[in-house]
């Protein structure tokens, strides 16, 4: 979901901490931030209450900000968590400058929404940085539940933290300290209800069944739901505009594709999961896709990106369950790094994980029949060989059936401001209209 | 008649044409078999046992595979292995099933015999009449066809009923009787009968994983079985609802496990797919010629082993170990990876 980087893909190992199961009649969990310990959830949130006097776009947060990327773009950080430095990257003052730019203007004030609680996935590590940082700009109390399976990044982006906070001006340190926390609990229905009884916002990412169990919660009446469910993505690729390409561009693209692909072992809801080839000639499209194969099946190999042989089995159930429904029609493999599934039709693009690194194709007369296979779950649609107004007019013909995102082939990772169709810095925020 | 009789070149003579005709009748038979042969492009002819397309055994759990029509199915196994798990359905017509048990029969009588022997269960009875069978109880009841006089060690709760235990010695200790048990119940509760089991056979089953967490391996539970209760005709099998009636059965000087004259095992590199040499530990594939009425004469395992020789044990052909189970691919992913950790 988020990160897109060099360097060979980098796996969990640390955990946050070792976490003891939270008593759930006490209802207590592990500070992780601004400080270690162990808190009653109920101070925690008497803490937050009142802190406060943050405002949309404070200077103190956007100096805390600035400084915890400068310290995620470090030489020494960056090559060993690649997707560090894409959070760095994103959290640039220019950068960061944008996005309240995004959401300036107009009759009305905007001010934050007050306390926000995000429950981020388990194991896209980065995620809960993105969700906490734009909330935090919007001059938020932010309280981020950072699961105790999260992982060496989820550690890393702590312990930068905490180093920022200590090296930074005591007045910073003191409006962030305040209002910032990143706790740790196991399953806990005690501690979760009481945080989403004391939110204004609740943001939910990380899979239908995450988004269901914490619905169970109520929030307070004004209060609202932010939720990222199960998505799904896929890549559409004009195949006389590929077989067209200079080998530079399609080596390029191949690589592209790997990273947003490989990254999160295919599991992201925006890495593609289906190749559709637009084509009005059927042996174009499959030249193209063979081609694209190999580039690919390159492109994985220079990166080094290698599967287990659980992951290689689950690919071998995952395609020949495909097969076997008739979905398939051939199954092919480049190692165990890399399956490619050609399917009877489009219409049996699959959505679920088939393991990571498994393709499905499928051949497309034009562009617009995608609006007959479009699903509300298909999050990303990344693109090569098309035209702004012919993505624009696709956007028109889907209208809203399904997509949220048209970016090009290698940006499936990149984080936005808008993400699922959400204007996120917007949701953090409220408007109070005043008219003179 | 002994069905360890085939050196591996006899066995891979009499087995290829066998698994052959069983991969053409189950491609003729069955859709979604034929559906992936076409998708892999597997077409014969096929030259060498290793060469026949293998199926990876979950596709039993997500998919309907059988090559005769639904009225001609006798049978319908299920076995869900680990709880929480949906489980494999296997579909036997009346043929496969009548032979699976004749098979069986015929793999354990190498050990026991011709005729049935006095049966201690090391379980308690209540496995056996669970409604919803776990694998541990349909285990059970598959075995007491091969005994009499059932005798179960542990009570309802669990426990050592060591009293019965003395009466079934009393009555059949003194001539060849069978204990069966799976393995980390059996180390768990013989060893301290402190009763003279020597003229016992065991029969155990179920893998080593708890007994590993243990730091305890087959030879040290045969070394002290025999030491505490004298037992030294001690039996591993491996096994599988998806090839029923075929078991592997651990050879007379515990040496690894061996294959009935219908079966063999292909241990395959999982990066290569190729079969591995002796001695080099991959993916166990098991091949049957039992399975008639469903696509599981050629399957590959989840589980790991190693060959450790061939035609150079007790009995002939592949001797091998299992070394344990793959764990369950994960991925890193945003989807509900995160469900039962929170709230």
């Amino acid at each position: 979901m988020t990160g897109l980087g060099g360097g060979p893909p980098v796996r969990g190992g640390g955990r946050v901490r070792s976490a003891v199961a939270a008593d759930p009649a006490e209802g207590t969990l592990d500070l992780v931030f601004p400080a270690g310990g162990r808190v009653p959830v109920t101070r925690l949130l008497g803490e937050v209450a009142g802190a406060g006097g943050l405002g949309v776009g404070d200077e103190r947060v956007r100096d805390f900000l600035g400084a915890f990327g400068r310290r995620l773009l470090s030489p020494a950080l960056a090559r060993r968590h690649p997707e560090l430095a894409s959070l760095g990257f994103f959290l640039r003052p220019g950068e960061l400058a944008r996005v309240l730019d995004g959401v300036r203007g107009g009759q009305s004030v905007r001010v934050p929404r007050g306390l926000v609680f995000h429950i981020p996935p388990a194991n896209v590590d980065t995620v809960f940085a993105y969700s906490w940082a734009l909330s935090a700009l919007m001059g938020n109390r932010n309280v981020v539940r950072l699961s105790p399976r999260a992982g060496a990044v989820a550690s890393a982006i702590v312990r930068a933290l905490r180093e920022t906070l200590d090296a930074c001006d005591p007045e910073v340190a003191g409006a962030v300290a305040a209002t910032q926390r990143i706790v740790s609990y196991d399953r806990s229905d005690t501690v979760t209800a009481a945080l989403s009884a004391a939110c204004d916002l609740r943001v939910v990412w990380g899979g239908d069944r995450t988004v269901r169990e914490v619905r169970r919660h109520p929030l307070a009446p004004h209060a609202r739901d932010l939720a990222f469910p199960d998505r799904s993505s896929f890549t559409v690729v004009l195949a006389p505009a590929w077989l067209a390409a200079p080998p530079a561009t399609r080596e390029a693209v191949a690589d592209g594709f790997a990273n947003d692909s490989y990254w999160f072992d295919q599991a992201a809801c925006s890495s593609p999961r289906t190749v559709f080839w637009v084509g009005s000639r059927a042996a174009d499209c499959d030249a193209a896709r063979d081609d694209f194969t190999s580039c690919l099946a390159l492109a994985v190999s220079r990166r080094g990106w290698t599967v287990d042989a659980a992951m290689a089995v689950e690919k071998r159930v995952a395609t020949y369950g495909l097969a076997a429904d008739g979905a398939a029609r051939s199954v092919g493999f480049h190692g165990n790094a890399l399956a490619s599934v050609v399917l009877a039709g489009a219409e049996a693009a699959p959505r679920r994980w088939l393991g990571a690194g498994t393709f499905a194709h499928a051949r497309l007369g034009s562009l617009a029949e995608l609006a007959g296979l479009v699903e509300r779950k298909d999050q990303t649609m990344t693109h090569f060989g098309f035209s702004r107004g012919e993505l624009e007019e696709l956007a028109g013909v889907l209208a809203g059936r399904g997509v949220d995102r048209m970016v090009p082939i290698g940006s499936a990772l990149s984080f936005h401001r808008v993400w699922d169709g959400v204007d996120l810095p917007a949701e953090f925020t409220r408007l109070v209209t005043v008219l003179p | 008649m002994s069905v360890f009789t085939l050196t591996e070149a006899e066995r891979e003579a009499a087995l290829l044409p066998r698994l052959v005709a069983l991969t053409e009748r189950h491609r003729r038979s069955c859709p979604p078999y034929h559906g992936i042969l076409e998708a892999i492009g597997s077409a014969g002819p096929y030259a060498r046992v290793a060469d026949l397309p293998w199926l990876p055994v979950r596709l039993f759990k997500t998919h309907e595979l059988r090559s005769v029509p639904e009225e001609q199915v006798f049978r319908v196994l299920t076995s869900s292995g680990t709880t929480g798990q949906t489980p494999s359905r296997v579909y036997l017509d009346r043929e496969a099933a009548a032979t699976q048990p004749r098979m069986l029969a015929a793999t354990l009588r190498v050990v026991l015999g011709e005729r049935r022997l006095p049966m201690l269960i090391v379980d308690s009875r209540s496995v056996t009449r669970d409604p919803t069978l776990s694998a541990r109880g349909a285990g059970v009841l598959g075995m007491m066809h091969f005994g009499r006089d059932h005798t179960f060690a542990l009570d309802e709760h669990g426990r050592l009923e060591g009293v019965s235990v003395e009466r079934f010695l009393a009555r059949h200790g003194g001539e060849p009787f069978l204990i069966f048990g799976f393995t980390f119940m059996t180390w768990l509760h013989l060893r301290g009968l402190g009763l003279d089991l020597s003229h016992g056979v065991l029969i155990h089953s179920g893998g080593w994983k708890k007994l590993a967490e243990q730091a305890v391996d087959n030879a040290e539970y045969r070394r002290r079985l025999g030491e505490e209760c004298g037992l030294t005709r001690v039996h591993d099998f491996y096994g599988m609802v998806e090839q029923i009636g075929t078991i592997f059965l651990e050879g007379p000087d515990g040496d690894g496990l061996y294959c009935p004259d219908f079966a063999n095992v292909v241990i395959r590199d999982p990066e290569t797919w190729e079969e591995a040499p002796p001695g080099v530990p991959g993916l166990i594939e098991v091949v049957s010629t039992l399975p008639t009425s469903y696509p599981g004469h050629v399957l590959l395992t989840e589980d790991l082993g190693v060959v450790h020789g061939v035609d150079d044990g007790a009995w002939p052909g592949k001797r091998f170990s299992v070394l344990g189970r793959l764990p369950r691919a994960e991925a890193r992913g945003c989807s509900d990876t995160f469900g039962q950790a929170v709230a």
